[in-house]
């Protein structure tokens, strides 16, 4: 029973005459759309007075975009990204992630959602300071119950990709900015998500370190992996395959 | 998951050694007042265990209010259900230390005294005989100290006696007890024929309840003690001491648990935007209030681990220490050891709940924007 209950598949969106997700934005196999955001909206209160951080945003995203997200801030480019990263609960509308529907997830199954289908890349690394590069990267295998040795042996040929293969035993205090980068991508990848979430990874480095960062979401994405980042840099968003405009919560360019 | 906990508590060593020594000293205080209550409680048990099939006669005014004299003996043996009767004077070894070493000088008719003292054994020697006079049997930890053989010669109340007997241990009042013949004891003490109780043994298939009952009606001028009595009596002076000793340690052993709530709480709120990553990364509700409850459980286990340790050691030199004075204060049992060890857990695992009630709850959005 137990099981059943806690089976993501439950929340599939049905593949209907007329459903978008599963006719109309079905291109081919590998174009298949990955992300489908239908009206979502997100007000916020301060005190009594409402705050519209997002305003019935809607977005389609097919597998292996690269999509830069771009706004001035506090424009709702980050609340986007918390919604589609189950982070925060929309007041509005729908994200359909790989078939589906996390708006209709229950809470308690949300860790599920973002450890299998989701990966997050932060501007400030966010990696546990206490934890090695390696241990950063098994953690959220190790919350999916993957044996030690599996863990191990996945997240070190993740960060050998990215060419940190002799860095694994080392503290994110050992390490340059662009390193920890490195190392929360390293991390976010571990589960195979259905797309990455990066929310100004290449705020905090340099422009030689940036664009390594974003060589590294090109080489990704080409082989198929969704990424969506967040940026203020014109100079990353020059390099992504479509670039998304918000202004006070509305989507202007898409 | 146990690894995490560890380098957690390892990361932060000073307060995490802080805290489990407050845990570790309030288990120590559970341990020595706890002990001293086992060997209150072992001490009580035995007693009651040597004396129980006995009925306590006294005089009507109490044991220091004399009135109670040795032709009261023949009246209780006349009492029907009464197999056997005899008067004792009980009366302080060491009338400058105000008795509290526990010595107690028990004169009993010789005739009397291996039934008396039924079922302790003797380690050496007889007990006292028919014409014994100036002769002594005495406890166990009289003859340590006093370091006595048989034919050694004692000295009570300026008077020296020959020992004659050694009683086995027995972790009861007999270990401290001085026994002479009682004619000898009223003498020495210059109370006439007083005694200060009359033993009454009753009769088999006869109820010890009745016949005290019956003792007291039928001997004017006495009161009666009888086993079922004298255990309840013994029972709730042992309880207030318990209660008083326990408390004292449980008291400690809270401080301790508050103390670990405290650095629970510290560190959630330190590690509040830790919390939030873990639950971006898909920690579940349950992993982080593992890793909570878990810290504050292992810092439980150690501080209690210390605690028994240190609270045994200081319980061990104080009984050595307290050996040349053969006070017997501190009983370590495996029963204590356990109650210890569980309330260690326990008081980390309840001081960690809140905390990692409000770790698990918190909003990853929120966490994430901690500073």
């Amino acid at each position: 029973m137990l099981e059943v209950v806690t089976e993501l598949k439950r929340f599939k969106v049905p593949k209907e005459p007329g459903k978008e997700v599963d006719k109309k934005d079905w291109i081919n196999k590998d174009q298949r759309v990955i992300l489908q955001v239908e009206n979502l909206s997100k007000t916020y209160y301060q005190g009594k007075i409402p705050v519209n951080a997002l305003r019935c945003a809607s977005i389609t995203v097919r597998k292996g975009e690269l999509l830069a997200i771009m706004g001035p801030s506090g424009s709702g480019k980050s609340t986007l990204l918390a919604l589609i990263g189950t982070l925060e609960k929309a007041t509005e509308g729908r994200v359909i992630l790989d078939g589906i529907d996390l708006t209709a997830v229950p809470e308690k199954l949300l860790p599920r959602v973002r450890r299998e289908k989701i990966g997050f890349v932060f501007q400030h690394y966010n990696l546990i300071p206490t934890l090695s590069a390696l241990e950063n990267v098994e953690l959220s295998l190790r919350f999916s119950r993957v044996p030690k040795k599996e863990r191990e042996e996945r997240a070190k040929a993740l960060l050998e990709e990215l060419g940190l293969g002799d860095r694994l035993s080392h503290k994110p205090s050992e390490l340059s900015g662009g390193e920890q980068q490195r190392v929360s991508i390293a991390r976010a990848l571990a589960n195979k998500p259905a797309v990455i979430l990066a929310d100004e990874p290449t705020g905090e480095v340099d422009s030689k370190t940036r664009d390594s960062i974003v060589r590294i979401f090109k080489e990704l994405s080409e082989k198929g992996q969704t990424i969506l980042v967040v940026t203020h840099d014109p100079e990353v968003a020059k390099e992504c395959s479509r670039v998304l405009k918000i202004t006070d919560g509305i989507i202007k360019d898409n | 998951m146990f690894d995490l906990i560890i380098r957690n508590i390892m990361n932060r060593k000073v307060r995490s050694g802080l805290t489990v020594c407050g845990i570790a000293l309030g288990i120590f205080a559970v341990i020595v007042m706890g002990a001293m209550s086992e060997n209150f409680h072992q001490t009580f048990e035995r007693s009651m265990s040597v004396t129980s099939d006995k009925i306590r006669v006294f005089a009507e005014s109490g044991v220091f209010g004399g009135g109670l004299t040795d032709d009261k003996v023949s009246d209780v043996l006349r009492v029907a259900g009464v197999k056997d009767a005899y008067g004792l004077l009980m009366t302080t070894f060491d009338e400058d230390k105000m008795g509290m070493t526990g010595k107690q000088i028990l004169g009993i008719p010789p005739e009397k005294s291996s039934v008396a003292l039924y079922p302790v054994e003797l380690k050496a020697g007889r007990f006292l005989n028919p014409g014994d006079s100036y002769n002594v049997v005495v406890g166990n930890n009289i003859q340590r100290e006093y370091k006595l053989q048989i034919g050694s010669k004692f000295e009570i109340h300026d008077k020296y006696f020959t020992v004659v007997g050694i009683l086995d241990y027995t972790g009861s009042i007999f270990d401290n007890a001085v026994i002479i013949p009682l004619e000898t004891a009223q003498d020495l003490y210059n109370v006439g024929d007083s005694v200060s109780y009359i033993f009454a043994v009753p009769d088999e298939r006869v109820d010890a309840e009745i016949l005290s009952k019956r003792i007291e009606f039928s001997v004017k001028g006495t009161s009666t003690l009888s086993p079922g009595e004298l255990e309840v009596q013994a029972r709730e002076s042992f309880m207030i001491f318990s209660v008083i000793t326990i408390s004292s340690g449980l008291l400690a052993a809270i401080i301790g648990g508050l103390c670990v709530m405290n650095t629970m709480l510290m560190s959630v709120a330190e590690r509040t935007r830790e919390f939030g990553i873990l639950k971006a990364i898909g920690a579940e509700t349950r992993d982080i209030l593992l890793l909570t409850l878990g810290e504050a459980s292992v810092m439980g286990l150690l501080g209690g681990i210390l605690g028994i340790l240190v609270g045994t050691g200081a319980v061990y030199l104080m009984n050595s220490w307290l050996a040349n004075t053969r006070i017997v204060l501190f009983l370590i049992t495996p029963r204590l050891l356990i109650i210890a060890m569980l309330f260690a857990l326990l008081i980390g695992a309840l001081s960690g709940l809140y905390p990692a009630y409000r770790a698990s709850k918190m909003s990853p959005m929120e966490a994430l924007k901690h500073a």
